[in-house]
């Protein structure tokens, strides 16, 4: 009976996969290989874990490939990998076999991915957003479009410590990575240079490996909650879709948060987070996606580079929007300005 | 002998009480079977009516007919002189019947209040009123004796307080006419009496209750008219007060009946078992086996007679290894087993026969084969070396259905699909076949009907000849002195009295039972 | 005849589960208004060129074999009636450790692989038996605590990855072990396709396939036909009944947690030996827990898994060429559910119909064709026909446990 049963099954599927090998058998062949699409814009857009609608940067880069292709005409095709992210290098591959070019990926999640594929496809120009291709061992065809993330969140670590009446302030991140280390590093760097004695709680939702802490609000929240409870009244989050319940946290008890990434003042539907949210660490992937494609366009891609996007290009950035930090806008200009010129070097990593 | 034509009562005579239920040619075809043919069943108010037949004989195809759980292919149904049709058991209970089942369908965690108004709990505004319904539960166990306690949990109670509770269920809901399906089978002897003092008070109250069984010493006390079911059809009807047990098995059977008595002692000098001072102890640290010592010669039956729950179940562990001694030890041919595993002593000659075949002695959604391995996984003809010998099995198990006589298309037939009396009969000569030493036998023919209860009987007989030592454990007391060479009462984990079967009636043997006799040859 | 009968019922419950599924993916796809025709097209659809065939089916293939081994490490369990959803936990450590050991030896070929799988399958075991223990000794519930055990496991593992096992250098975004040498590697079978006149895939076919087929066969001999096998499965449909044949309940929960687990322990291994040659922040994971439906969807038996874990990986696949055709690739996540869910339903409704017709086969097998029904007892009734209803579960009258 049982026996009987795995032989039925047997049928089912195998019929599946024969019907599906058997219905491609007259099709022409050579489609393959990337012939390239001369005149019009082909652009493919590979997503990291969480795909288009994460409010977060894939849906940034989604911004940013838009317009440029709204601008330059064209198509734009995105992929979102599967749940466990199992098919990033099949959906990156099937990007470039299809033609698409330039192919960006989003995510440092594709380092070894990009490196696999990008040789398959010499002729086809690749981005990876958060990537570095400096390099150029990920192949000559990749651009790395990375960002001074700690820039940006040692602004922030300043704003929070001039703005903390507790001389006390927190930081959530979402996964230990060395990602959101480089966050970490420039805010604690940050706050420590408006006051040295101030205290700084830091903790993440997931360990290294674990990516539900990007995409876990529940939490982000009990984790927030704790920092407020033990006297933090502000908490600069670095955890994606998770920052959510850190605005919640927030909210409920009073005090104020940072965002991350794209000015969230603006970005969150909820006016009571909205009131809490003192200002972003602006993280400009749209941009950086946008100039990438304007760049390919015009035949500027050398390939084996990084473009870097930091305080001075405007790819990175604090946002203004709310006016909660309009009093204290010249101080954060001053120090700016002090790591444009190169006054400050702000660390990547916790020491 | 062809009582188609029975003794009494055939035909209801003018001016008795009306009719409750009548059934009049009730014919239910399954594919390829006919369940019930031509069944009448005439049921007059207020009185206790036994349906008694062999397990398969349809009696509960007709009782689910009447319950409204399938309908009939012909015949009608008629409830109170009006003829009904019962398109759902919703219906059967608008009417006014109610089934209590054999098995029971009782929440343990819930009291017996919620347990009885489960499924039509009484609303007060869309409220759950449960003061009314405490109200109505008090009375109705008053007005029918049940001595129910609404807030006690049903996890606590016994078996029989259980079975109260459901015909409180089926009280509660209005039921005029009640169907209990089995309902001693799962009773001890004084259950049983209050069972049917129960049944008694309910008879008072003018309330009619059909009752299933095939316990006809029981039908006899309890019932006022008997209808005999054989092969789907009813075959007669029978007056308690005029016909004995044994026209009525006979009846039942169609045939004459066999007995367990057993003809002349085969007892052997060589000792099988020997238990010195076996203790266990529960969870508790309660003795549940107080120093029990005795012995089993080779072709010797030795029979523990006892109330279900003194220890015998326990007593039965032991001797298979499945439960610790906390003080004693088991010989077994002279050797001491005592810390051997149940596999080790399965290996070295003691068959089992377990008191409950569904939990112990059979996978019942694996085919017979590999029941027939079940049990004796290290012996050949089912495996070689690590491996199962499938063919091996199957041919062995087509013997054994042949030799023992059991009834089912074939190897690869799902034990569930076997009929009680099949399925013993497999375990029995499965467990023959291995040749054991000693056979530990509990409740062999329970659930079994009368066909296959001789099959078993003169199996055991059979085997004892040739010199195997049996340990038979039995609550049916014609059985233990019908079969038993030496006779153990248990009471309370200890062996009481040692009886000859020969000397002893049931009503001796009953009475060192319940301890009301403390005499003893012992 | 009745075999034939047999087939088609057991046909019944994978073909009624798939069209069912088919069925309500159908509208669901309809219902966010695309072509569920085209859609279904789309997803059969393996490509244009051979080379391109070739490759979905490679990625098919590579994505079923750790599904496959995933499934397998469940319904060991499963089949002695334990729920191990510790596989998850199970796998990523050992995947870890086998990784870390493997990069710190240097051994001949064949050798290191060996030793890398050995201690893949041996912390996988390991960490099973901790259930095992833990479920003999102290009665602990093995969903409780394989649960929680995937907790520690994957904290674990995070710990040793960001510490002591830390082979990338300080500033790379991925975090992983350091690689495993050429040596510990399992070559791709891509030469095998070409031999056989295939066209050359993109993507290296996983080595590890013939083995995940050699542990298919050896859990299915296992358990359809040796002692140990049968004591399991009795186990697993009857814990009393097995107990008072002889078997030790206890032993065999340590031993199945054991066998389940080293099953577990090879779930990474052919992303790990094939192609990755690191453990890292992006390791797959969830491999665990898709186990667990497709152990279901196999009815634990090995080739179902293996038939279970070929579909999954096709749906899977399909979610890319979906997304393509812009037609949202959550289509394929609803199948997978409603297969797994109309399985569920589809088997428990076969059972019973199998049920159904081997009473009525046992009932209408009636008056024996047996010589030996000698004279002692006259035959006695045929069974009336009663059982063909009463051992069907759920009807209420008989309650078998």
């Amino acid at each position: 009976m049982r026996r009987k049963m795995r032989a039925a099954s047997l049928l089912i599927a195998g019929s599946m996969v024969l019907a599906a090998c058997a219905s491609d058998e007259t099709t022409d062949a050579g489609g393959g290989g990337g012939a390239p699409a001369a005149e019009e814009l082909r652009v493919g857009l590979a997503y990291d874990t969480g795909g288009r609608g994460d409010r977060s940067f894939n849906d940034s880069a989604y911004t940013g490939a838009a317009a440029a292709v709204d601008a330059l005409g064209g198509e734009l095709q995105e992929f979102s990998p599967n749940e466990d992210a199992s098919n990033r290098g099949e959906g990156l591959a099937s990007l470039a076999e299809q033609g698409f070019d330039p192919v960006i990926a989003v995510g440092f999640n594709y380092d070894e991915v990009i490196a696999e594929v990008a040789p398959q496809f010499p002729d086809t120009t690749f981005a990876q957003v958060d990537g570095s291709n400096a390099d150029g061992a990920k192949g000559e065809n990749v651009t790395g479009l990375i960002f001074a993330e700690e820039e940006g969140s040692f602004l922030a670590g300043v704003a929070a410590a001039l703005k903390s009446e507790a001389a006390h302030i927190g930081f959530v991140g979402g996964v230990e990575s060395p990602l959101i280390q480089k966050f970490e590093a420039g805010y604690v760097a940050g706050a420590q240079a408006v006051d040295p004695q101030i205290r700084v709680d830091r903790q993440y939702i997931s360990p290294a490996g674990d990516f539900s802490g990007f995409s876990d609000p529940a939490r982000g929240q009990i984790v927030a909650q704790g920092m407020y409870d033990a006297g933090a009244d502000i908490v600069y989050h670095a955890a994606g879709g998770s920052g959510i319940g850190v605005f919640q946290a927030a909210a409920a008890s009073g005090n104020r948060a940072i965002g991350v990434d794209s000015d969230q003042y603006l970005t969150v539907d909820d006016p009571a987070l909205q009131a809490v949210i003192m200002t972003s660490m602006l993280k400009r992937v749209d941009n950086a996606v946008e100039q990438f494609i304007n760049d390919y366009a015009e035949g500027n891609v050398e390939g084996a580079t990084d473009v870097l996007n930091d305080l001075s290009t405007e790819g990175i950035d604090l946002a203004t929007s709310g006016g909660f930090i309009d009093d204290i806008q010249g101080e954060i200009d001053e120090y700016k300005q002090q790591i444009t010129d190169g006054t400050i070097t702000v660390p990547t990593t916790i020491e | 002998m062809a009582p188609a034509d029975p003794p009494a009562h055939d035909a209801p005579v003018a001016g008795e009480a009306p009719l409750a239920v009548e059934l009049r040619g009730i014919t239910k075809r399954f594919p390829g079977v006919v369940a019930n043919r031509d069944i009448e069943l005439r049921v007059r108010r207020g009185e206790v009516h036994a349906v008694v037949g062999e397990n398969g004989a349809g009696k509960s195809t007709l009782m689910k007919t009447l319950y409204g759980e399938h309908r009939p292919d012909e015949g009608q149904i008629l409830v109170d002189g009006r003829e009904v049709v019962f398109r759902s058991p919703a219906d059967a209970i608008a009417a006014g019947i109610g089934m209590v089942h054999q098995h029971f369908m009782l929440a343990d965690n819930f009291t017996v209040l919620e347990n009885v108004v489960l499924g039509s709990e009484p609303t007060r505004g869309g409220r759950l009123d449960l003061a009314e319904a405490r109200r109505r539960i008090t009375d109705i166990s008053d007005r029918y004796s049940l001595g129910l306690q609404p807030d006690a949990l049903v996890e606590d109670l016994g078996v029989g307080d259980r079975q109260r509770v459901e015909i409180a269920k089926v009280l509660y809901r209005d039921a005029r006419i009640l169907i209990l399906d089995e309902p001693t089978a799962v009773l001890v002897p004084q259950e049983v009496d209050e069972l049917f003092a129960n049944l008694a008070e309910l008879k008072r109250e003018g309330l009619t209750v059909v009752f299933i069984s095939h316990k006809l010493d029981e039908v006899r006390r309890v019932a006022d008219a008997i209808t005999v079911i054989r092969r789907g059809t009813t075959v007669g009807t029978a007056d308690p007060r005029t016909t004995t047990a044994r026209q009525l098995a006979e009846l039942m059977v169609g045939a004459e009946l066999p007995t367990p008595e057993t003809r002349e002692s085969t007892v052997r000098e060589t000792p099988v078992l020997q238990l010195v001072g076996v203790t266990v102890r529960d969870a508790g640290a309660r003795p549940v086996v107080d120093d029990v010592t005795l012995t089993v010669r080779e072709g010797e039956v030795v029979g523990i007679a006892g109330v279900e729950g003194n220890g015998q179940a326990e007593l039965v562990d032991a001797v298979m290894g499945l439960r610790p001694l906390a003080a004693g030890s088991v010989l077994l041919g002279g050797q001491d087993v005592t810390a051997w595993s149940t596999r080790v002593r399965r290996e070295a000659g003691v068959g089992f026969i377990p008191e409950d075949r569904h939990r112990q002695g059979m996978l019942l959604d694996a085919p017979l084969w590999e029941n027939r391995i079940l049990g004796h996984q290290t012996r050949p003809p089912a495996v070689r070396g690590p491996f199962i010998d499938r063919r091996g099995a199957r041919a062995d198990t087509a013997r054994i259905m042949r030799e023992y006589d059991v009834r089912a298309p074939g190897p690869d037939t799902l034990a569930v699909a076997l009929s009680g009396g099949n399925q013993q009969k497999l375990i029995v000569g499965r467990e023959m076949s291995a040749g054991p030493r000693l056979l530990v036998a509990a409740h062999p023919t329970r659930g079994v009907d009368v066909g296959a209860q001789a099959v078993i009987w003169e199996l055991l007989k059979d085997a004892r000849a040739e010199g195997l030592g049996i340990v038979l454990v039995s609550a049916d007391l014609d059985e233990l002195i019908g079969l038993s060479d030496t006779l153990h009462v248990m009471l309370r984990g200890r062996l009481v009295a040692t009886l000859d079967p020969g000397q002893v009636t049931p009503e001796e043997l009953g009475g060192h039972m319940t301890g009301a006799r403390t005499a003893g040859a012992a | 005849m009745s075999g034939l009968r047999r087939v088609a019922l057991s046909l019944f419950g994978p073909v009624l589960a798939v069209v069912v599924a088919l069925v309500i993916s159908a509208v669901v796809i309809a219902l966010i208004g695309e072509d569920p025709a085209r859609a279904f097209g789309v997803m059969t659809d393996l490509g244009d060129s051979p080379s391109q065939q070739v490759q979905s089916i490679v990625v098919i293939l590579n994505r079923a074999v750790p599904l496959f081994l995933a499934g397998l490490a469940v319904a060991v369990a499963f089949r002695m009636g334990l729920f191990n959803i510790g596989v998850e936990g199970q796998y990523r450590l050992a995947t870890i450790l086998a990784a870390a050991v493997g990069a710190a030896v240097a051994l001949p070929g064949p050798l290191h692989v060996l030793l890398i799988v050995v201690v893949a399958m041996a912390i996988g075991a390991l960490w099973a038996g901790i259930v095992g223990v833990l479920k003999v000794t102290r009665g602990v519930s093995e969903v409780i605590s394989s649960i929680m055990l995937n907790f520690i496991a994957l904290g674990l593992a995070s710990f040793l990855l960001t510490g002591p096992l830390r082979g990338s250098p300080p500033g790379a975004s991925i975090i992983t072990t350091s690689e495993i040498p050429e040596s510990g590697r399992v070559p791709s079978l891509n030469g095998v396709l070409t031999a056989l006149g295939l066209a050359e895939p993109r993507s290296a076919l996983h080595g590890f396939l013939p083995v995940a087929v050699v542990v298919g066969v050896v859990v299915a001999v296992l358990l359809q036909r040796t002692r140990f096998g049968f004591d399991l499965r009795a186990t697993g449909l009857s814990p009393s009944a097995a107990t008072a044949s002889g078997v030790d309940a206890r032993g065999m929960v340590v031993k199945t947690m054991l066998i389940s687990g080293a099953i577990a322990g090879l779930i990474g291994l052919p992303d790990l030996l094939g192609t990755q040659y690191d453990y890292g922040t992006e390791f797959t994971a969830g491999l665990g827990f898709l186990g667990i439906a497709v152990a279901l969807l196999g009815r634990s038996s090995p080739l179902g898994i293996a038939m279970a874990a070929l579909l999954f990986a096709f749906l899977d696949r399909a979610a890319l060429p979906l997304q393509f055709a812009d037609i949202p690739a959550s289509v394929v996540t609803i199948i997978q559910g409603t297969i797994v869910l109309a399985v569920v339903v589809a088997n428990e409704i076969a059972r019973r119909l199998a049920l159904r017709s081997a009473e009525r086969a046992g009932a209408t097998a009636g008056p024996g064709p047996d010589p030996g029904a000698d004279g002692a007892p006259p035959p006695t009734a045929p069974d009336g026909g009663q059982r063909a209803r009463a051992g069907v579960p759920g009807t209420s009258e008989d309650v078998r446990r």
